[in-house]
């Protein structure tokens, strides 16, 4: 039997933040405390088009108007229009897309609509809520999920019946494009195509995702469709131009929310400095779990957001030690984040809603829109690498009209220095941009051979297709060469036995996983359960990280259990664990060469020479750390023995005069270049909406390619999914924020948060970074 | 931006190169196109007596729907052995979607005691629509079909074919008997695999020595599509027409022994009597399903008696030999035998039948202990 969930003092939040906020010793860790106040709501009736029926279902409801910005996406789809909805998290923005398909469905019975999500869970909300939403109308309107977990029965009547099919870009890569023949209902009745989360697909995703609609748009116009797109995103600087080059046509934007707000409390947090001379802070990590603790004590339900798997288990086990059973239910704080398997995510979902879960740790998995009832407060432990992220995270709280609060936590990395110390950058204006560069050849050809499969491509002058890139017909006819394709009557035909999309991911670039399995019930064979019991898989890391997060003796974190990695089978990308204790973490090193093969363009800011261009980047994992939990102190090491792993990619370089170092000590060159390096590293994402680690760094003395000292900062993604190209245009802004955050930053010598910690690359490298950047 | 060519192809060639290729890849080599000059597509017929295919069941009389229901008929029992089509396929990949192609299709039908064998191969895919349009006129004049696992392959495939090139529904299969799982449940128990091919060796006694493995008709299609030479087809239309053979002379053999065991004469392969027992007793045709039973249990080994047993008991008491039934569960029993499930079920039944396990089975199993 269980114990009883008792909190011994409910505190409203009201009091707790009257109490935080007047709290001297709390007060010297804020920078910033923004009180949001309560909006009301701007209400328009319904249109007079919209069918009877579906008005009553909504009345029936309690919905007697729509918010400003429903009305406003309604009227745009009506006349036909594209649309793209940004509006704060909870606005409503579900009836922007759900009324126009619903009343096009009440009038004509054959249309049909096709609902993206990023993820399986978001479908699945969505599926309750309109059929909630359907039940209360007088029509037959069949919808249903087509994912993975569809089971085989179900489908043909999905693929006939089906008003509105709910899934997400995987599934259509794979599950329904090659098979259009079996949707032929769908496609020929395709009145609208909902792209909820667009924000979402940027990146190699994104940029996967254009594709996949390319290919769903050839196979509309092949069955006489020409579908309406309806885009939802969260507040990022550039959602019309990210929308277009999904949609590869115009769409309207629609921007000002007419949906009420609570009252909000927005804290902006500072550790303390805990050394002045290393100007090391203490872990937001540990500054995180104190205020969450104070809230889950206090009755609070509160969801704390980290950056990091590991990150997320970390902080997992040290809540955990804060409230111990039997004293506290088991279940009190659950971990969730993108290693966890579904079936784990979806009972931990459930007991958030129904308050059995009174805290949860996750990574950024849980920040996109799924309903989990009001969570009263968010503690983000670092910033999340964007702006619109941020947003969305501090969103999960709140999502009634009630007084709600958002604590963000700076880590000591450069972006959330910058931005702790720059409360306006995520209180103002979106800064950051979406990028997807749909026609990168690695990404584009996959497409391609799946647009084959799918449709012979036209060839013949005149009628030639164009899918994305201009070189559409060099693409083909290389394929054609390779016998990939065979033309014949101006078409090109696919002629392969193969299956194309089979085993192509949307989601990586590297397209393999490696899979880890717990073997620790190998030796301790259990009656009760087969052979199966004692292997089991617990995760999957992709390869280009593997080397980093599973090479042999790393401790791996799943569940706030430790394993250690006992095998590394790099052929058949499988890592043996077992579970072990130890009061220690494991951080890996890699090195990294670079070499330029194409220089796209060239110019001068001030001392400085800027480009942008193709390069081939050789990376190898060499050493692990291990550092104490608690404490992160370097308490051993071992080397790693993998691969080198090449990358070709697209990268952002800066070439530093050589007058700047002349007569410098070699060794002062290396240190400054490597200061600023990290400085821009560190600061560069503040653009891109990315994860730091999306971007590489690199520095030389000498370049070979520029002859001179020189900074890469290359993309991750092979081919580059478009930051270094930004960074390019970008590098006026960039310079003088590392100029402002250099200046500002109130270390001595130099800190992770800007140039790098003093006491690992020397002691003058503030001031060498300075004597560069001028 | 715009590449140059020579720089966009060095970069396809890094990208493409990292793609695993297929295993029979070896196979692909240079496009040339030979100036061998084919029609778009074409038609081979060949005709073939009726006698010489030694066929039992099939093409005589009328089929006895009783003996189709048996032949994995789906849709109404065809009026007579000349509405049947049989077809089989053969395409440019195994996993099915809309890029794999169907290049030939061969059919069967019976006419004035003939098997005509028609053969519609397609020589450029670029002719694809006018291709099944002749085949819809093939396929259109019949409402019935028979295929070796036809309904999980070929006749989704030429669907979508149908679909993509004409937009047209398909109606050959009103009726489709589908003889793969007839086969399994007669043959899988003695040779393993019922590939259509260990079924020509084990059953019809008519093995093939030069035969094209099946995986390697893709390439050998792709192969001719570039250099139009007839002898890379031949060997893919000899296949074809082996297939086609065979299906009718399998679907004669599961024919003659359904028609066998109402006879009174189950087949000599007790799992197959057995399951031939199992698919009577579905249709209701329960003389013939006692038979089978019978044999099953009298010549079967030990795990084919324990396996019939109970429907055999069941069998037994509906024609009112009660202590028959009740003494051969009641010795299996007694050995200690079967699997817990078996055990659990065959306890349910002695108590029906109304013995008292606990009293002349305890005795008994005291007594088989002592000994």
């Amino acid at each position: 039997m269980r114990t009883p969930v008792r909190f011994p003092a409910r505190t409203s939040l009201e009091q707790i933040l009257d109490t935080l906020e007047h709290d001297p010793a709390f007060a010297e860790l804020v920078t910033h405390w923004e009180r949001l106040p309560a909006k009301p709501a701007r209400f328009a009736p319904f249109p007079e088009w919209l069918d009877g029926r579906v008005a009553h279902a909504l009345r029936r409801r309690g919905i007697e108007q729509l918010y400003t910005h429903q009305a406003a996406a309604l009227e745009r789809t009506r006349a036909g229009k594209n649309v793209v909805v940004v509006t704060p998290t909870a606005s409503g923005k579900t009836l922007c897309y759900d009324l126009p398909v619903l009343d096009a469905i009440a009038k004509d019975g054959s249309a049909r609509a096709l609902y993206l999500f990023p993820t399986k869970a978001l479908a699945q909300d969505q599926l309750a809520e309109l059929q909630r939403l359907s039940a209360d109308i007088d029509i037959e309107l069949k919808t249903f999920t087509y994912d993975g977990d569809t089971p085989p029965a179900a489908r043909a009547a999905i693929r006939s019946a089906g008003h509105v099919v709910i899934t997400n870009p995987d599934m259509l890569h794979t599950g329904i494009l090659p098979h259009h023949t079996k949707w032929v209902k769908l496609f020929e009745n395709l009145r609208f195509v909902v792209l909820d989360e667009l924000h979402t697909y940027r990146g190699v995703f994104g940029s996967n995702v254009a594709n996949v609609l390319r290919r769903l748009r050839r196979i509309c116009r092949f069955y006489g469709s020409d579908p309406i797109f309806i885009c939802t995103s969260a507040t990022i600087a550039n959602p019309e131009e990210l929308a277009r080059r999904h949609v590869e046509a115009d769409v309207v934007l629609v921007d000002e929310s007419g949906a009420p707000r609570g009252e909000k409390v927005l804290a902006f947090i500072q550790p303390p400095v805990v050394n002045l001379q290393l100007g090391i802070r203490k872990s937001a990590l540990l500054v995180g779990r104190d205020i969450a603790a104070m809230l889950l004590a206090s009755g609070v339900q509160t969801i704390a957001f980290t950056k990091s798997r590991v990150q997320t288990e970390l902080l997992l086990t040290y809540l955990r030690a804060r409230f111990p059973s039997p004293q506290w239910p088991p279940d009190l704080v659950r971990g969730y984040r993108s290693g966890y398997l579904p079936s784990e995510r979806r009972a931990i979902e459930r007991g958030l809603r129904d308050g059995t879960v009174r805290g949860v740790v996750s990574t950024n998995a849980l920040e996109l829109g799924i309903d989990l009832g009001a969570l009263q407060a968010a503690v983000l432990v670092g910033y999340p690498g964007s702006v619109a992220s941020t947003w969305q995270q501090m969103g999960r709280s709140g999502r009634r009209e009630e007084l709600s609060a958002a604590f963000l936590v700076a880590t000591s990395s450069p972006t959330d220095q910058y931005v702790i110390q720059h409360p306006e950058f995520v209180l103002g204006r979106a800064p950051e941009s979406g990028l997807v560069n749909p026609d990168n050849l690695h990404i584009l050809v996959g497409h391609l051979k799946c647009g084959a499969f799918e449709l012979p491509f036209e060839t013949a002058s005149g009628k030639a297709e164009r899918f994305g890139t201009e070189d559409t017909a060099g693409v083909l006819a290389y394929l054609a060469e390779q016998g990939i394709l065979h033309e014949a009557e101006g078409r090109y035909h696919w002629s392969d036995r193969a299956f194309p999309a089979q085993g192509m991911s949307l989601r990586t670039a590297s397209n393999d996983n490696v899979v880890i399995i717990d073997t620790s019930g190998r030796d301790a064979p259990n009656p009760h359960k087969g052979n199966d019991a004692r292997e089991r898989v617990i995760g999957e890391v992709d390869r280009f990280a593997a080397p980093v997060l599973v090479h042999e003796q790393a401790i791996y974190l799943h569940e706030s259990r430790q394993y250690q990695v006992e095998r590394l089978d790099w052929e058949n990308a499988k890592a043996y664990v077992t579970e072990v204790k130890v009061d220690y973490y494991t951080d890996a090193d890699l090195a990294v060469r670079i070499r330029v093969l194409d220089e796209f363009s060239r110019s001068a800011v001030g001392r400085f020479d800027r480009a942008h261009g193709e390069v081939l980047v050789s990376a190898l994992p060499t050493i692990f750390k291990k550092l104490t939990m608690f404490t992160h102190e370097n308490v051993g090491w071992g080397r790693i023995h993998l691969p080198e792993q090449e990358l070709q990619t697209t990268s952002f370089w800066l070439a530093l005069p050589e007058a700047t170092v002349r007569g410098w000590p070699k060794e002062r060159v290396e240190i400054a270049l490597a200061g600023l390096g990290n400085l821009l590293h560190g600061l560069a994402p503040l653009f891109l909406m990315c994860d730091p680690h999306d971007l590489g760094l690199a520095v030389e003395a000498r370049s070979p390619h520029t002859e001179r000292p020189s900074v890469f900062l290359f993309d991750m993604t092979p081919g580059g999914v478009g930051f270094s190209e930004r960074l390019f245009r970008s590098l006026d802004p960039l310079l003088q924020r590392a100029r402002e955050h250099l200046r500002s930053c109130p270390c001595g010598d130099g800190c992770p948060a800007c140039v790098g910690p003093a006491y690992a690359l020397g002691r003058d490298v503030r001031s060498a970074v300075a004597g560069l950047l001028g | 931006m715009t590449t140059d060519l020579a720089a966009l192809r060095a970069k396809l060639d890094a990208i493409v190169a990292r793609d695993p290729k297929p295993a029979a890849s070896g196979l692909r080599e240079a496009p040339s196109r030979s100036d061998i000059s084919l029609a778009a597509f074409e038609t081979r017929e060949r005709r073939i007596d009726i006698g010489s295919l030694g066929l039992e069941v099939v093409g005589h009389g009328a089929p006895d729907p009783g003996v189709l229901v048996h032949l994995g008929l789906r849709g109404d029992p065809p009026r007579s052995w000349e509405d049947i089509l049989f077809l089989d396929t053969e395409t440019t990949g195994l996993s099915g979607g809309t890029g794999t192609y169907v290049f030939l299709l061969g059919t069967a039908h019976i006419e004035d005691g003939e098997l005509v064998l028609r053969q519609h191969l397609l020589n450029d895919l670029g002719a694809e629509r006018a291709f099944v349009r002749m085949l819809q006129g093939e396929l259109g004049r019949f409402r019935a079909c028979a295929s070796y696992n036809g309904k999980c392959f070929d006749l989704p495939l030429l669907r979508s074919r149908f679909v993509m090139a004409l937009r047209a529904e398909i109606t050959v299969d009103a009726s489709h008997l589908d003889l793969l799982h007839p086969a399994r449940r007669l043959w899988r128990g003695r040779f393993g695999s019922v590939t259509l091919r260990q079924i020509e060796e084990s059953v019809l006694d008519d093995g093939r020595v030069e035969d094209i493995p099946g995986e390697f008709i893709p390439d050998h299609y792709f192969r001719y599509l570039r250099a139009r030479d007839p002898t890379l087809i031949g060997p893919v239309l000899e296949h074809n027409r082996r297939d086609i053979v065979s299906l009718i002379r399998v679907t004669d053999r599961v024919a003659s022994a359904v028609v066998a065991a109402r006879a009174g004469r189950a087949p000599d392969h007790p799992p197959a009597a057995l399951a031939l027992a199992r698919a009577f007793d579905r249709a209701k045709e329960h003389e013939a399903a006692f038979g089978c039973y019978e044999s099953a249990y009298v010549e079967g080994d030990l795990e084919t008696r324990i396996r019939a047993a109970l429907p055999y008991a069941r069998a037994l008491e509906k024609r009112g030999q009660v202590e028959r039934a009740l003494s051969l569960v009641e010795t299996l029993f007694a050995l200690g035998l079967g699997t817990p499930t078996w055990r659990a079920s065959a306890e349910a039944r002695l108590r029906r039948l109304g013995a008292r396990p606990s009293g002349r089975l305890a005795a008994r199993r005291r007594a088989t202990t002592a000994t």
